[in-house]
Protein backbone atom coordinates (compact mmCIF):
# COMPACT_ATOMS: atom_id res chain seq x y z
CA UNK A 1 0.00 0.00 0.00
CA UNK A 2 1.30 3.48 -0.83
CA UNK A 3 2.31 5.71 2.05
CA UNK A 4 0.54 9.01 2.44
CA UNK A 5 2.31 12.06 1.12
CA UNK A 6 2.67 13.60 4.60
CA UNK A 7 4.33 10.48 5.91
CA UNK A 8 6.63 10.20 2.90
CA UNK A 9 7.75 13.78 3.41
CA UNK A 10 8.97 12.94 6.88
CA UNK A 11 11.15 10.09 5.66
CA UNK A 12 14.84 10.41 4.83
CA UNK A 13 15.89 9.70 1.26
CA UNK A 14 17.38 6.38 2.31
CA UNK A 15 14.02 5.40 3.81
CA UNK A 16 12.15 6.45 0.69
CA UNK A 17 14.20 4.25 -1.61
CA UNK A 18 12.76 0.89 -0.52
CA UNK A 19 9.28 2.37 -0.97
CA UNK A 20 10.19 3.54 -4.46
CA UNK A 21 11.47 0.03 -5.12
CA UNK A 22 8.01 -1.23 -4.19
CA UNK A 23 6.49 1.20 -6.69
CA UNK A 24 5.08 3.70 -4.27
CA UNK A 25 4.18 6.82 -6.28
CA UNK A 26 3.96 9.08 -3.22
CA UNK A 27 7.49 8.18 -2.16
CA UNK A 28 8.71 8.73 -5.71
CA UNK A 29 6.98 12.10 -5.91
CA UNK A 30 8.67 13.25 -2.72
CA UNK A 31 12.00 12.10 -4.11
CA UNK A 32 11.40 14.12 -7.26
CA UNK A 33 10.30 17.19 -5.31
CA UNK A 34 13.49 17.05 -3.27
CA UNK A 35 15.94 16.47 -6.09
CA UNK A 36 14.17 17.24 -9.36
CA UNK A 37 15.42 20.84 -9.38
CA UNK A 38 19.06 19.83 -8.97
CA UNK A 39 18.60 17.05 -11.52
CA UNK A 40 17.07 19.35 -14.12
CA UNK A 41 19.72 22.01 -13.48
CA UNK A 42 22.49 19.46 -13.99
CA UNK A 43 20.87 18.10 -17.14
CA UNK A 44 20.49 21.64 -18.49
CA UNK A 45 24.12 22.43 -17.64
CA UNK A 46 25.24 19.43 -19.67
CA UNK A 47 22.90 19.40 -22.66
CA UNK A 48 22.42 23.16 -22.93
CA UNK A 49 18.74 23.43 -23.86
CA UNK A 50 15.55 23.19 -21.90
CA UNK A 51 13.64 20.66 -23.98
CA UNK A 52 16.56 18.24 -23.97
CA UNK A 53 17.15 18.79 -20.24
CA UNK A 54 13.49 17.98 -19.61
CA UNK A 55 13.77 14.80 -21.65
CA UNK A 56 16.96 13.69 -19.93
CA UNK A 57 15.59 14.39 -16.44
CA UNK A 58 12.37 12.53 -17.14
CA UNK A 59 14.24 9.54 -18.59
CA UNK A 60 16.57 9.42 -15.61
CA UNK A 61 13.79 9.51 -13.03
CA UNK A 62 11.70 6.99 -14.95
CA UNK A 63 14.70 4.64 -15.13
CA UNK A 64 15.03 4.92 -11.35
CA UNK A 65 11.32 4.23 -10.94
CA UNK A 66 11.21 1.29 -13.33
CA UNK A 67 14.47 -0.36 -12.39
CA UNK A 68 13.29 -0.91 -8.85
CA UNK A 69 15.48 1.92 -7.59
CA UNK A 70 18.74 -0.01 -7.42
CA UNK A 71 20.43 2.24 -4.91
CA UNK A 72 23.57 1.15 -3.11
CA UNK A 73 23.92 3.13 0.12
CA UNK A 74 27.59 2.18 0.39
CA UNK A 75 28.39 4.28 -2.68
CA UNK A 76 27.09 7.61 -1.38
CA UNK A 77 23.90 9.51 -0.74
CA UNK A 78 20.65 9.08 -2.65
CA UNK A 79 21.05 12.57 -4.04
CA UNK A 80 24.57 11.90 -5.36
CA UNK A 81 23.40 8.65 -6.87
CA UNK A 82 20.40 10.27 -8.55
CA UNK A 83 22.56 13.05 -9.94
CA UNK A 84 25.04 10.51 -11.28
CA UNK A 85 22.18 8.76 -13.09
CA UNK A 86 21.13 12.11 -14.57
CA UNK A 87 24.71 12.93 -15.53
CA UNK A 88 25.15 9.60 -17.32
CA UNK A 89 21.88 10.03 -19.22
CA UNK A 90 22.82 13.56 -20.21
CA UNK A 91 26.26 12.52 -21.46
CA UNK A 92 24.67 9.67 -23.44
CA UNK A 93 22.25 12.22 -24.92
CA UNK A 94 25.13 14.51 -25.91
CA UNK A 95 26.96 11.65 -27.55
CA UNK A 96 23.94 10.46 -29.47
CA UNK A 97 23.19 14.02 -30.61
CA UNK A 98 26.78 14.44 -31.76
CA UNK A 99 26.48 11.19 -33.69
CA UNK A 100 28.92 9.45 -31.43
CA UNK A 101 28.62 5.84 -30.51
CA UNK A 102 27.89 5.15 -26.86
CA UNK A 103 30.98 4.80 -24.69
CA UNK A 104 30.54 1.04 -24.67
CA UNK A 105 31.83 0.88 -28.21
CA UNK A 106 33.45 4.28 -28.37
CA UNK A 107 36.29 4.58 -30.82
CA UNK A 108 37.68 8.10 -30.79
CA UNK A 109 39.78 7.76 -33.88
CA UNK A 110 36.83 6.63 -35.99
CA UNK A 111 34.63 9.40 -34.64
CA UNK A 112 37.27 12.06 -35.05
CA UNK A 113 38.13 11.03 -38.57
CA UNK A 114 34.49 11.09 -39.57
CA UNK A 115 34.07 14.80 -38.82
CA UNK A 116 35.83 17.99 -39.87
CA UNK A 117 38.61 19.16 -37.57
CA UNK A 118 36.85 22.40 -36.65
CA UNK A 119 33.78 20.52 -35.56
CA UNK A 120 35.65 18.02 -33.49
CA UNK A 121 37.70 20.36 -31.33
CA UNK A 122 37.05 23.80 -29.92
CA UNK A 123 33.54 24.28 -31.30
CA UNK A 124 32.24 21.11 -29.79
CA UNK A 125 33.99 21.81 -26.53
CA UNK A 126 32.54 25.32 -26.39
CA UNK A 127 29.07 24.12 -27.24
CA UNK A 128 29.17 21.77 -24.30
CA UNK A 129 30.93 24.18 -22.03
CA UNK A 130 28.86 27.34 -22.32
CA UNK A 131 25.54 26.05 -21.05
CA UNK A 132 26.05 27.86 -17.75
CA UNK A 133 28.59 29.78 -15.71
CA UNK A 134 31.01 28.00 -13.45
CA UNK A 135 29.81 28.40 -9.92
CA UNK A 136 30.74 27.56 -6.36
CA UNK A 137 33.91 25.68 -5.66
CA UNK A 138 34.66 25.19 -9.34
CA UNK A 139 34.72 28.94 -9.84
CA UNK A 140 37.58 29.33 -7.40
CA UNK A 141 39.88 27.05 -9.34
CA UNK A 142 42.57 28.27 -11.71
CA UNK A 143 41.09 28.27 -15.21
CA UNK A 144 43.38 25.52 -16.46
CA UNK A 145 42.11 23.16 -13.76
CA UNK A 146 38.42 24.04 -13.96
CA UNK A 147 38.54 23.64 -17.74
CA UNK A 148 39.70 20.02 -17.71
CA UNK A 149 37.25 19.15 -14.93
CA UNK A 150 34.38 20.76 -16.79
CA UNK A 151 35.22 19.07 -20.07
CA UNK A 152 35.32 15.71 -18.33
CA UNK A 153 32.39 15.96 -15.95
CA UNK A 154 30.00 18.22 -17.86
CA UNK A 155 31.22 17.50 -21.39
CA UNK A 156 31.74 13.76 -21.12
CA UNK A 157 35.13 13.95 -22.80
CA UNK A 158 37.80 11.39 -21.96
CA UNK A 159 41.23 12.53 -20.81
CA UNK A 160 42.69 11.68 -24.21
CA UNK A 161 40.02 13.74 -26.02
CA UNK A 162 40.65 16.64 -23.67
CA UNK A 163 44.37 16.38 -24.33
CA UNK A 164 43.65 16.63 -28.07
CA UNK A 165 41.20 19.50 -27.66
CA UNK A 166 43.54 21.56 -25.50
CA UNK A 167 46.75 20.44 -27.18
CA UNK A 168 48.22 19.17 -23.93
CA UNK A 169 50.02 15.97 -22.95
CA UNK A 170 47.67 13.46 -21.34
CA UNK A 171 49.74 13.47 -18.16
CA UNK A 172 49.19 17.22 -17.85
CA UNK A 173 45.45 16.80 -18.26
CA UNK A 174 45.31 14.11 -15.59
CA UNK A 175 47.52 16.17 -13.30
CA UNK A 176 45.27 19.21 -13.63
CA UNK A 177 42.22 17.10 -12.90
CA UNK A 178 43.87 15.84 -9.76
CA UNK A 179 45.03 19.26 -8.60
CA UNK A 180 41.59 20.70 -9.26
CA UNK A 181 39.76 18.04 -7.28
CA UNK A 182 42.25 18.35 -4.43
CA UNK A 183 41.71 22.08 -4.35
CA UNK A 184 37.93 21.71 -4.25
CA UNK A 185 38.30 19.13 -1.51
CA UNK A 186 40.54 21.45 0.42
CA UNK A 187 37.96 24.24 0.15
CA UNK A 188 35.28 21.90 1.43
CA UNK A 189 37.45 20.79 4.34
CA UNK A 190 38.18 24.42 5.26
CA UNK A 191 34.50 25.19 5.09
CA UNK A 192 33.82 22.45 7.60
CA UNK A 193 36.63 23.48 9.94
CA UNK B 1 53.18 -2.66 -4.05
CA UNK B 2 55.93 -0.06 -3.95
CA UNK B 3 55.49 3.69 -3.90
CA UNK B 4 56.23 4.21 -7.58
CA UNK B 5 53.57 1.65 -8.55
CA UNK B 6 51.05 3.46 -6.43
CA UNK B 7 52.04 6.85 -7.82
CA UNK B 8 51.57 5.62 -11.37
CA UNK B 9 48.00 4.54 -10.63
CA UNK B 10 47.30 7.48 -8.41
CA UNK B 11 47.73 9.75 -11.44
CA UNK B 12 44.62 8.15 -12.95
CA UNK B 13 42.42 8.50 -9.89
CA UNK B 14 40.94 11.92 -10.64
CA UNK B 15 40.29 11.03 -14.29
CA UNK B 16 38.59 7.84 -13.14
CA UNK B 17 36.39 9.69 -10.67
CA UNK B 18 35.41 12.22 -13.33
CA UNK B 19 34.44 9.45 -15.75
CA UNK B 20 37.28 10.47 -18.06
CA UNK B 21 39.07 7.13 -18.40
CA UNK B 22 38.26 4.93 -21.38
CA UNK B 23 36.35 1.79 -20.57
CA UNK B 24 39.38 -0.51 -20.58
CA UNK B 25 41.43 1.94 -18.55
CA UNK B 26 38.62 2.26 -16.00
CA UNK B 27 38.32 -1.51 -15.69
CA UNK B 28 42.08 -1.83 -15.20
CA UNK B 29 42.06 0.95 -12.65
CA UNK B 30 39.26 -0.74 -10.71
CA UNK B 31 41.24 -3.95 -10.55
CA UNK B 32 44.09 -1.98 -9.05
CA UNK B 33 41.73 -0.18 -6.68
CA UNK B 34 40.58 -3.44 -5.17
CA UNK B 35 44.07 -4.19 -3.96
CA UNK B 36 45.27 -0.71 -3.09
CA UNK B 37 44.08 0.72 0.20
CA UNK B 38 45.94 3.99 -0.42
CA UNK B 39 44.04 4.60 -3.66
CA UNK B 40 40.76 3.70 -1.97
CA UNK B 41 41.56 6.13 0.81
CA UNK B 42 42.38 8.87 -1.69
CA UNK B 43 39.15 8.15 -3.51
CA UNK B 44 37.18 8.47 -0.26
CA UNK B 45 38.91 11.76 0.42
CA UNK B 46 38.23 13.18 -3.05
CA UNK B 47 34.68 11.84 -3.42
CA UNK B 48 33.02 14.91 -1.84
CA UNK B 49 34.80 17.11 -4.40
CA UNK B 50 33.24 15.18 -7.27
CA UNK B 51 29.87 15.23 -5.56
CA UNK B 52 30.13 19.01 -5.35
CA UNK B 53 30.29 19.38 -9.13
CA UNK B 54 26.59 18.81 -9.92
CA UNK B 55 25.68 21.04 -6.99
CA UNK B 56 27.81 23.86 -8.38
CA UNK B 57 25.75 24.42 -11.52
CA UNK B 58 23.50 27.43 -11.85
CA UNK B 59 20.07 26.54 -10.54
CA UNK B 60 17.30 26.25 -13.14
CA UNK B 61 13.64 25.97 -12.33
CA UNK B 62 12.29 22.75 -13.83
CA UNK B 63 9.16 23.28 -15.91
CA UNK B 64 5.90 22.32 -14.22
CA UNK B 65 5.01 20.01 -17.10
CA UNK B 66 8.09 17.89 -16.35
CA UNK B 67 6.72 16.94 -12.95
CA UNK B 68 3.25 16.42 -14.40
CA UNK B 69 4.49 14.22 -17.25
CA UNK B 70 6.71 12.22 -14.93
CA UNK B 71 4.00 11.54 -12.39
CA UNK B 72 1.48 10.76 -15.15
CA UNK B 73 3.86 8.08 -16.42
CA UNK B 74 4.37 6.75 -12.90
CA UNK B 75 0.62 6.56 -12.24
CA UNK B 76 0.11 4.88 -15.64
CA UNK B 77 2.64 2.23 -14.60
CA UNK B 78 0.86 1.69 -11.30
CA UNK B 79 -2.54 1.37 -12.99
CA UNK B 80 -1.08 -1.00 -15.58
CA UNK B 81 0.50 -3.16 -12.89
CA UNK B 82 -2.74 -3.31 -10.93
CA UNK B 83 -4.65 -4.32 -14.05
CA UNK B 84 -2.30 -7.17 -14.90
CA UNK B 85 -2.62 -10.65 -13.49
CA UNK B 86 0.08 -11.31 -10.91
CA UNK B 87 1.88 -13.85 -13.06
CA UNK B 88 2.35 -11.32 -15.83
CA UNK B 89 3.55 -8.43 -13.68
CA UNK B 90 7.16 -8.89 -14.50
CA UNK B 91 6.35 -8.25 -18.13
CA UNK B 92 6.67 -4.56 -17.57
CA UNK B 93 8.87 -3.65 -20.43
CA UNK B 94 7.54 -5.21 -23.56
CA UNK B 95 9.95 -4.31 -26.27
CA UNK B 96 9.96 -4.08 -30.00
CA UNK B 97 9.72 -7.43 -31.76
CA UNK B 98 12.83 -6.51 -33.74
CA UNK B 99 14.90 -6.68 -30.57
CA UNK B 100 13.63 -10.16 -29.94
CA UNK B 101 14.54 -11.24 -33.43
CA UNK B 102 18.03 -9.87 -32.93
CA UNK B 103 18.41 -11.99 -29.81
CA UNK B 104 17.25 -15.08 -31.63
CA UNK B 105 19.68 -14.35 -34.46
CA UNK B 106 22.54 -14.09 -31.98
CA UNK B 107 21.41 -17.28 -30.45
CA UNK B 108 21.42 -19.16 -33.72
CA UNK B 109 24.90 -17.87 -34.42
CA UNK B 110 26.34 -18.48 -30.99
CA UNK B 111 24.76 -21.37 -29.17
CA UNK B 112 26.55 -24.65 -29.23
CA UNK B 113 25.01 -26.80 -26.51
CA UNK B 114 24.06 -27.19 -22.92
CA UNK B 115 24.65 -29.32 -19.96
CA UNK B 116 21.32 -29.93 -18.36
CA UNK B 117 21.04 -31.45 -14.92
CA UNK B 118 18.65 -31.63 -12.03
CA UNK B 119 18.79 -32.06 -8.31
CA UNK B 120 17.84 -35.69 -8.49
CA UNK B 121 14.78 -35.23 -6.37
CA UNK B 122 12.32 -36.16 -9.06
CA UNK B 123 9.62 -34.03 -10.71
CA UNK B 124 9.39 -30.41 -9.73
CA UNK B 125 12.99 -30.08 -8.46
CA UNK B 126 15.58 -27.53 -9.54
CA UNK B 127 17.20 -27.92 -12.94
CA UNK B 128 20.52 -26.49 -13.97
CA UNK B 129 21.90 -25.33 -17.29
CA UNK B 130 25.60 -24.66 -17.61
CA UNK B 131 27.56 -23.18 -20.49
CA UNK B 132 30.87 -21.53 -21.21
CA UNK B 133 30.39 -18.46 -23.38
CA UNK B 134 33.73 -16.93 -24.30
CA UNK B 135 35.38 -15.96 -21.01
CA UNK B 136 32.14 -16.42 -19.09
CA UNK B 137 30.86 -19.46 -17.26
CA UNK B 138 27.10 -19.29 -17.09
CA UNK B 139 24.88 -21.28 -14.78
CA UNK B 140 21.10 -21.02 -14.82
CA UNK B 141 19.35 -22.69 -11.92
CA UNK B 142 15.63 -22.97 -12.42
CA UNK B 143 13.42 -23.88 -9.49
CA UNK B 144 9.72 -23.88 -10.19
CA UNK B 145 8.68 -20.58 -11.74
CA UNK B 146 11.78 -18.69 -10.72
CA UNK B 147 15.42 -18.93 -11.69
CA UNK B 148 18.86 -17.70 -10.72
CA UNK B 149 21.41 -16.69 -13.30
CA UNK B 150 25.01 -17.03 -12.11
CA UNK B 151 27.90 -15.65 -14.13
CA UNK B 152 31.62 -16.19 -13.51
CA UNK B 153 34.51 -14.47 -15.22
CA UNK B 154 32.70 -11.16 -15.67
CA UNK B 155 34.97 -8.17 -16.29
CA UNK B 156 34.86 -5.29 -13.83
CA UNK B 157 32.41 -2.58 -14.86
CA UNK B 158 33.04 1.16 -14.96
CA UNK B 159 31.26 2.88 -12.04
CA UNK B 160 28.51 4.22 -14.29
CA UNK B 161 27.54 0.80 -15.65
CA UNK B 162 25.49 -2.12 -14.38
CA UNK B 163 24.47 -5.49 -15.72
CA UNK B 164 20.87 -5.94 -16.78
CA UNK B 165 19.28 -9.27 -17.61
CA UNK B 166 16.57 -9.72 -20.23
CA UNK B 167 14.25 -12.59 -20.99
CA UNK B 168 12.46 -13.41 -24.19
CA UNK B 169 9.11 -15.15 -24.28
CA UNK B 170 6.43 -15.16 -26.93
CA UNK B 171 8.78 -13.21 -29.18
CA UNK B 172 8.96 -10.29 -26.73
CA UNK B 173 12.01 -9.16 -24.78
CA UNK B 174 11.43 -8.01 -21.19
CA UNK B 175 13.80 -6.48 -18.68
CA UNK B 176 14.46 -8.32 -15.44
CA UNK B 177 13.82 -5.66 -12.78
CA UNK B 178 16.85 -6.22 -10.53
CA UNK B 179 20.10 -4.79 -11.87
CA UNK B 180 23.36 -6.37 -10.76
CA UNK B 181 27.12 -5.94 -10.77
CA UNK B 182 30.01 -8.40 -10.53
CA UNK B 183 31.88 -8.76 -7.26
CA UNK B 184 35.65 -8.40 -7.08
CA UNK B 185 36.07 -12.02 -8.19
CA UNK B 186 34.05 -11.49 -11.34
CA UNK B 187 31.02 -13.36 -10.01
CA UNK B 188 27.58 -11.90 -10.72
CA UNK B 189 24.15 -13.21 -9.94
CA UNK B 190 20.58 -12.15 -10.51
CA UNK B 191 17.21 -13.67 -9.81
CA UNK B 192 14.55 -14.04 -12.48
CA UNK B 193 11.24 -14.16 -10.64
CA UNK B 194 9.09 -15.40 -13.50
CA UNK B 195 10.65 -18.05 -15.74
CA UNK B 196 7.32 -19.20 -17.12
CA UNK B 197 7.63 -19.47 -20.91
CA UNK B 198 11.12 -17.93 -21.03
CA UNK B 199 12.89 -19.05 -24.18
CA UNK B 200 16.08 -16.98 -24.02
CA UNK B 201 18.02 -15.20 -21.27
CA UNK B 202 20.41 -12.42 -22.18
CA UNK B 203 22.63 -9.99 -20.24
CA UNK B 204 23.86 -6.59 -21.38
CA UNK B 205 25.88 -3.80 -19.85
CA UNK B 206 23.69 -0.75 -19.31
CA UNK B 207 24.00 2.74 -17.82
CA UNK B 208 23.46 3.04 -14.09
CA UNK B 209 19.74 2.90 -13.38
CA UNK B 210 19.22 0.40 -16.17
CA UNK B 211 17.52 0.78 -19.54
CA UNK B 212 14.04 0.11 -20.86
CA UNK B 213 15.51 -1.87 -23.72
CA UNK B 214 18.96 -3.30 -24.40
CA UNK B 215 21.42 -0.66 -25.59
CA UNK B 216 24.65 -2.65 -25.56
CA UNK B 217 25.86 -5.84 -27.14
CA UNK B 218 24.91 -8.85 -25.03
CA UNK B 219 27.75 -10.28 -22.96
CA UNK B 220 25.84 -13.59 -23.05
CA UNK B 221 22.71 -15.16 -24.47
CA UNK B 222 21.41 -18.55 -23.44
CA UNK B 223 18.46 -20.50 -24.74
CA UNK B 224 16.24 -22.17 -22.17
CA UNK B 225 14.94 -25.55 -23.34
CA UNK B 226 11.15 -25.78 -23.05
Amino acid sequence: MAVRREKAERLADEELMPLVGRKDPEAFEVLYDRHGGAAYSLAYRIVGDRAAAEEVTQEAFISVWRSGARFDATRGSVRSWLLSVVRNRAIDFLRSRAGKAPKLTFDDDAVLEARPAAERTEDEALQRETAAEIQGALGKLPGEQSKVIELAYFGGFSHSEIARILGLPMGTVKGRMRLGLEKIRGELAEGLA
Amino acid sequence: MNASDHNRWSEDLAAYMLGALERDEAAEFERHLEGCERCREERRWLEPAVQTLPEAVERQEPPRQLREALMAEVHDDVREAQARPAAARSRRWLLKPAVGFAVVALLVAGVVGYEVGNDGSGGGGASTLERDIGPLSVKMVQDGDSGTLQLSGVHQLPPDKVLEAWVERDGQVEAVPALFVPDRNGQAETRIADMDGVEVVMVTEEPQGGSDQPTGEPIMTMAVPQ
